[in-house]
């Protein structure tokens, strides 16, 4: 306790002694220190050298490259020192890729950054540089630089590209961290796992004098290292992605997608016509540019994730399952018969067997995939529950597959026909065309492939993703799976499963010559009407392996007639691999033993 | 009513309104920006004058108010106060904080009204007569708490450094004997203490001889110190089991200078500008670190950094020794208090006002972390003043109010 007297003693201590505290400090700044911190902030200031961290590899599920950075040599310009605006154009256009119109193209809108150094060539092959480089005392204002740019290990659509950020995504993403010259995800993997990839940018702070004398004037040295980007280990595995780049024939559009059921990881992802992401890390040519933009097969379109194609007879199993859920059918309920075709109302259905396969139950609808018994199905169930079904078995709905830019499927419902055909349009027509995965309804390949993954997994649907792994510096983090449960019991979706297989090992199997010996497949295939061009074909399934492993697949050609004449051969040939390679491997790991 | 402006301190109330000018003068120079041939003025100044204006206003109201009347109100403003602070997290997060509640145009720090709620609660709680050791020591604890934690999980720790200042200072103001309140500081100094063996030993021997000199049992000091020791040990320790990221943080908060991009780079700018403005400055409105805008928010927080820059030494320590002399009057005039609430809240105000200058002026100086406080009477911004203000009017009341 303070006493009386003594009180304003003791307050008089602590207010003196703080005041004397900050006026030592004011002394030391403006009186001890004033010259030097005057130099500084007249001749300043503090640079600040950014010191750029390298990106994150990407690597299959064996360490195998499929985006690794190479060295490359970038050619440079700093605006405030070009002399002649014409003459400089003329010797870029000669010398690089670019032309004269690119190159001012380039200048113009660098117009607000003169004093800095602009990317304007990258990767210059070695013989220009050579030459570029012995004309560089004439031209002042270009320089080269030694960085690294991405090299992709095969053509595909999943990885995406880099490249250098532009001036509005600049100015976004200034407050982030990026500079003017930095380069940047812009789709894929690269876009989407862009922040763990980057990295972070380190910096050397100097203060230094008008001269660029570095004036060593605070106590620390200040620099940060940059933090390089985390590296990216996938699932896919290279020897099956390019064994299906192998096989897909050529001069067809359409998608691959192999999937491990266990993880949800897919194993391939292929997306027919190819591009190669190697061509954006150098400039493009007009000519190159338009052979890819006007090319008819549009290669720069992901079928996996961006295509929707109406699944046909791939959908049954959801019909059919839909049907035993709500007690509508059971395993042996047989429905009408099939005489080629069915009367609804005053149309006629007509059944892709035109000799007709008589009267079915479910497991036989699918293995013959008879369009009949899936008509009078649909007869007896209402649309929109159709439409909801489908929407609880997530294939209308995006998977959310770790990729930018996945596009959703569709399915109408009544409101939609009575908005888009009309108060009084007739459903019953529409709900029987829908039946057999025709008319409106339309799905990705990518979500095609999670539902028959998830059928396999008596139910459990696991998200798509092609993320394994990220590696950090002393990190490693695994992609953790997100499952769901389809909206059906066991018994039921066993049953769907006896369908499958016996469309593989029936008598009149639809794709029973996908046959493989050791290997236990099942499947539905499809034909897909459109326009009345040729019709697209599919196959979608699941095989399980002797040593227990379970893969789903899907494959969808374009345009490519039916699916048990054009997928079948593919996934067969697939499969065939996948089977050796596993007995390969069991083979090696009994050789360790 | 007369005759109770009469009694009213003078010099205090001079040096306040000088203050006061002497910030809304610097706002001006703040809001003030000259690149180029470009001048750009913004209205902080004018808003400033407003605010002034409301806070003089504020100080006359207080100051013939009856005494009894006041002392009804302080129980319901410290409820009101803790309601605010609560409220204040329903309100959006600004600079990822949430500090203040906005009404329309309007900010309000409910983290200030409550400072003045608590000293004057914690005051009238803890000079009761006859109240043992344990309840002095449980009801300021307690009062503390409360405004403490919510202020803490705004978060704003400046504020809360500002509270448990104002506990410590007020427990060596009361009753409880000071080595109570010695004991309860001592593991945060042992903490501080534990990266050095031979400042751990000067500390705990010191320590013990106070504890000594105090007439406490052996067997007690001892305990004392081996508890001390204890956490001096394993300070240390628990420092190794954090990740590298998580000390970075701490020890950017000790010292900016880990991160001179990011918190290092106002307190960089900050000192550039003061050292530059040497024994006399740069003049008025000239100040080149402020002009080129190197420090943000040059009117709140970094006032002190213009005023360094533009009135060099001279300027910069005529501001203190007017802070100095305004402290120094009313030490004077509390110590003649025979309340002893009214006392021991005079002296919560007095250590809440200089501490708020020390860590200000210290950011300003780079000699103390960033902790975001104003500086009192010469920053920007409305709630600060006004608390301010009202802190010295009731000081002037309670002087009023000695017979």
């Amino acid at each position: 306790m303070f006493k009386k007297n003594t009180t304003f003693y003791y307050l008089l201590l602590g207010i003196v002694g703080v005041f004397l505290y900050l006026i030592f400090g004011l002394i030391n700044l403006q009186i001890l220190n004033k010259e030097k911190y005057k130099l500084i902030a007249e001749n300043n200031f503090v640079r600040i050298k950014k010191k750029k961290p390298s990106r994150g590899e990407i690597l299959d599920v064996n360490y195998k490259p499929i985006v690794t950075n190479i060295p490359s040599y970038n050619l440079y310009f700093v605006g405030s020192k070009i002399k002649d605006k014409e003459k400089f154009m003329q010797f870029v256009a000669e010398n690089t890729a670019l032309s004269k119109e690119e190159v001012k193209s380039i200048l113009d809108k660098s117009r607000y950054h003169k004093y800095t150094g602009i990317l304007l060539v990258e990767n210059v092959p070695y013989e220009k540089m050579l030459i570029i480089s012995e004309n560089l005392n004439e031209f002042k204002s270009l320089f080269f630089k030694a960085e690294s740019t991405r090299k992709y290990a095969y053509p595909n659509h999943f990885t995406g590209y880099t490249s250098k950020i532009t001036e509005d995504l600049y100015r976004k993403l200034k407050s982030k961290g990026y500079s003017i010259n930095d380069k940047i995800g812009l789709s894929g993997l690269e876009k989407y796992y862009e922040k763990i990839l980057k990295g972070k940018v380190g910096y050397e702070i100097k203060q230094v004098d008008a001269r660029g004398k570095n004036l060593h004037l605070f106590k620390y040295h200040l620099e940060k290292k940059p933090v390089n980007g985390d590296n990216l280990i996938l699932t896919i595995d290279n020897d099956v992605q390019n064994i299906i780049r192998e096989t897909f024939p050529k001069n067809m559009k359409g998608a691959v997608i192999i999937m491990d059921m266990k993880t949800g990881g897919l194993i391939s992802y292929v997306s027919y016509p190819e591009i190669d992401p190697n061509i954006f890390m150098s400039p493009i040519s007009t000519e190159t540019w338009n052979s890819i933009i006007l090319n008819p097969q549009k290669p720069m379109f992901d079928r996996v994730l961006k295509g929707r194609f109406p699944p046909a007879s791939t959908f049954k199993p959801v019909i059919g399952l839909f049907g035993l859920e709500n007690n509508i059918i059971e395993r042996n309920t047989k429905l009408a018969e099939c005489t080629g075709g069915l009367n609804v109302g005053n149309r006629y259905f007509k059944c892709w067997y035109s000799g007709g396969h008589g009267r079915l139950n479910i497991i036989d609808a699918l293995s013959v995939s008879c369009d009949v018994y899936f008509y009078d199905l649909s007869l007896r169930i209402a649309l929109d529950d159709i439409s909801e079904f489908t929407k609880n078995c997530f294939l209308i709905d995006r998977t959310g597959i770790d990729l930018p830019k996945e596009v959703k499927g569709f399915i109408p419902d009544t409101k939609w026909y009575k908005k888009h055909y009309g108060k009084y349009v007739s459903i019953l027509g529409q709900k029987v065309n829908l039946s057999i995965g025709q008319g409106e309804v339309l799905v990705t390949p990518l979500s095609l492939c999670a539902f028959y993954a998830a059928i396999g997994n008596d139910g459990v649907w696991k998200r798509p993703h092609l993320l394994k792994k990220i590696i950090g510096e002393n990190f490693e983090r695994e992609y953790v799976t997100e499952t769901r449960e389809l909206p059906a019991s066991q018994k039921n979706i066993k049953i769907i499963q006896e369908g499958l297989h016996k469309v593989v090992y029936g008598k009149y199997g639809t794709a029973k010559r996908i046959r493989l010996k050791d290997v236990d497949i099942y499947a539905k295939t499809g034909s897909a009407e459109n326009h009345k061009k040729i019709t697209h074909a599919w196959l979608a399934g699941y095989a399980k392996f002797v040593n227990g492993k379970k893969i789903a697949f899907t494959v969808f050609v374009e345009n490519g007639g039916h699916g048990g004449s054009t997928c079948v051969p593919i996934a067969r040939d697939v499969l065939d691999f996948y089977k050796k390679k596993i007995i390969a491997n069991m083979g090696q790991d009994k050789g360790k033993l | 009513m007369i005759k109770n402006l009469k009694k009213m301190d003078k010099t205090i109330l001079l040096l306040l309104i000088l203050l006061i000018g002497f910030g809304i003068v610097f706002i001006y120079s703040a809001s003030y920006n000259k690149a180029g041939n470009v001048i750009t003025l913004k209205n902080f100044y004018l808003k400033q004058m407003f605010w002034a204006f409301i806070a003089i206003s504020i100080f006359f109201m207080v100051v013939r108010l009856p005494l009894f009347f006041i002392e009804s109100l302080i129980l319901p403003m410290y409820i009101l106060s803790l309601l605010l602070l609560v409220i204040v997290f329903f309100m959006p997060e600004i600079n990822g904080s949430r500090r203040w509640i906005l009404l329309g145009p309007l900010r309000f720090q409910p983290s200030e009204f409550a400072k003045v709620a608590t000293v004057l609660l914690l005051a009238k709680s803890i000079s009761e007569h006859n109240l043992d050791n344990w309840k002095i020591f449980l009801r300021g604890a307690a009062i503390v708490f409360f405004p403490l934690v919510l202020v803490l999980l705004e978060p704003d720790l400046g504020t809360s450094l500002i509270f448990m200042m104002m506990l410590f200072v007020m427990f060596l103001a009361s009753d409880l004997p000071n080595f109570i309140t010695i004991l309860f500081l001592a593991p945060i100094l042992s903490l501080i203490c534990s990266f050095n063996w031979y400042i751990l030993g000067f500390y705990l021997v010191g320590l013990s001889f106070y504890l000594y000199k105090n007439k406490l049992s052996s067997a007690f000091i001892g305990l004392i110190a081996v508890l001390n020791l204890f956490i001096a040990i394993f300070t240390p320790i628990m420092w190794n089991t954090l990740h590298s990221y998580q000390q970075d943080r701490i020890l950017t908060f000790i010292d900016p200078m880990h991160d001179p991009l990011g918190a290092g780079y106002q307190i960089i700018q900050s000192k550039i500008a003061v050292g530059s403005g040497g024994i006399w400055g740069k003049g008025f409105l000239l100040g080149t670190q402020k002009n080129l805008n190197f420090i943000p928010e040059h009117h709140t927080d970094f006032i002190f950094s213009v005023i360094g820059e533009e009135t060099g030494f001279v300027g910069s320590f005529l501001l203190l020794f007017l802070f100095m002399l305004l402290l120094i009057f009313i030490a004077k005039r509390t110590a003649e208090m025979n309340v002893p609430e009214r006392k021991i809240a005079s002296i919560g105000f007095i250590a809440i006002l200089t501490f708020q200058i020390l860590v200000n002026v210290g950011m300003n100086l780079g000699t103390i972390p960033t902790t975001g406080m104003a500086l009192p009477f010469i920053s920007y911004g409305g709630s600060n003043l006004i608390i301010n203000v009202l802190s010295i009017a009731l000081i002037e009341k309670f002087i009023i109010g000695e017979d």
